[in-house]
């Protein structure tokens, strides 16, 4: 038995500090360092030759994300990549440090809902920016006493999308370390060099590329739906389907 | 009382279980209709599939919270 458990610390001041901030903290600092390499290195690229090493990964990953953008968003939201790839390579690589041996950091729900409360600040705010005071009729949108319950209805995106994650995470992870007991008894050794690593494909790999995909085609839908229609997108979407 | 209703979260999950496995169904109808839309039908199923899972684990905190907190 390994790092499994997590990494606890016992600080002095009198609270604890859990193993998976540790993990929420290293996470960060790979995406970081992750990207400032990238930044550096695509400053100093030629634009005209081709990309070479980390580039070409880097360059497939930023296209695809602009073009899911530009293609549920439309024309409106060109710079809105840089938010959903970030995020995106967070929740990937907090789902892929489950095979080091950290703790997953969505396992902590105030992690979740720190990231949820991140794309909530993002709805309102566009919806704010292009409608300026007409923003406060949603919420005495049909008529005027169904303001509770459209007060309530502004915060259902929080609660679906980090509740979830935690679930998803917290199930992966329970699931993990009781086959991971289990198969510390000295008896069954032979199985576990067999089946932890296909737990650790699905709930850790598949599972986390899928999370991903959810939560930022959820965040990239909500965003899209305060906008207000304009021409040019219905006439490309009636393009498309012809 | 925890008794019951942990077995009344098991056959609510069961339900899940099927509404997913009807998804599925009729998405492989899809594509044996229309072979060239696989990638679209594919995307659309796993996207549905992991909205439709969220049920589930509202589910599974219901569970850990009845059994867990006293």
């Amino acid at each position: 038995m390994f790092l499994v458990s997590g990494i606890n610390i016992d600080n002095i001041i009198g609270f604890r500090i859990p193993g998976e901030f540790i993990s929420a903290l290293i996470v960060i600092l790979i995406v970081i360092i992750l990207s400032l390499i990238i930044g550096f290195k695509a400053k100093r690229a030629d634009p005209l030759k081709k990309p070479k090493g980390i580039l070409n990964i880097a360059e497939i990953l930023v296209s695809f994300v602009d073009n899911q953008v530009s293609k549920l968003m439309g024309s409106k939201f060109k710079n809105f990549g840089g938010y959903v790839l970030g995020l995106g390579l967070f929740i990937m690589f907090g789902f892929i440090i489950g095979l080091l041996g950290f703790p997953n950091p969505f396992t902590y729900l105030g992690i979740t809902l720190a990231i949820a409360l991140c794309t909530l600040g993002a709805i309102h705010i566009t919806s704010m920016r292009f409608k300026h005071l007409s923003y406060f009729k949603r919420y005495v949108e049909p008529l005027p006493f169904f303001l509770p319950i459209n007060l309530v209805s502004m915060w259902a995106p929080v609660f679906s999308l980090s509740f979830r994650l935690f679930g998803n995470a917290l199930a992966g992870y329970c699931i993990v370390t009781i086959c991971y007991l289990a198969f510390s008894i000295p008896d069954s050794f032979s199985f576990g060099f067999v089946v932890t690593p296909l737990l650790h494909a699905y709930f850790d790999i598949f599972d986390g590329l899928i999370q991903m995909a959810v939560f930022t085609m959820l965040t990239m839908v909500n965003v899209a739906q305060e906008a207000p229609e304009s021409e040019e997108d219905s006439k490309l979407l009636t393009e498309q389907l012809a | 009382m925890e008794y019951i209703a942990m077995a009344l979260f098991g056959f609510a999950i069961a339900l899940v279980g099927i509404g997913e496995a009807i998804g599925t169904f009729k998405a492989l109808d899809g594509i044996a209709r229309n072979p060239e839309a696989g990638s679209h039908i594919r995307t659309t199923l796993i996207i549905g599939t992991a909205l439709v899972e969220t049920c589930a684990i509202y589910i599974l905190v219901l569970g850990i919270l009845v059994w867990f907190v006293k």
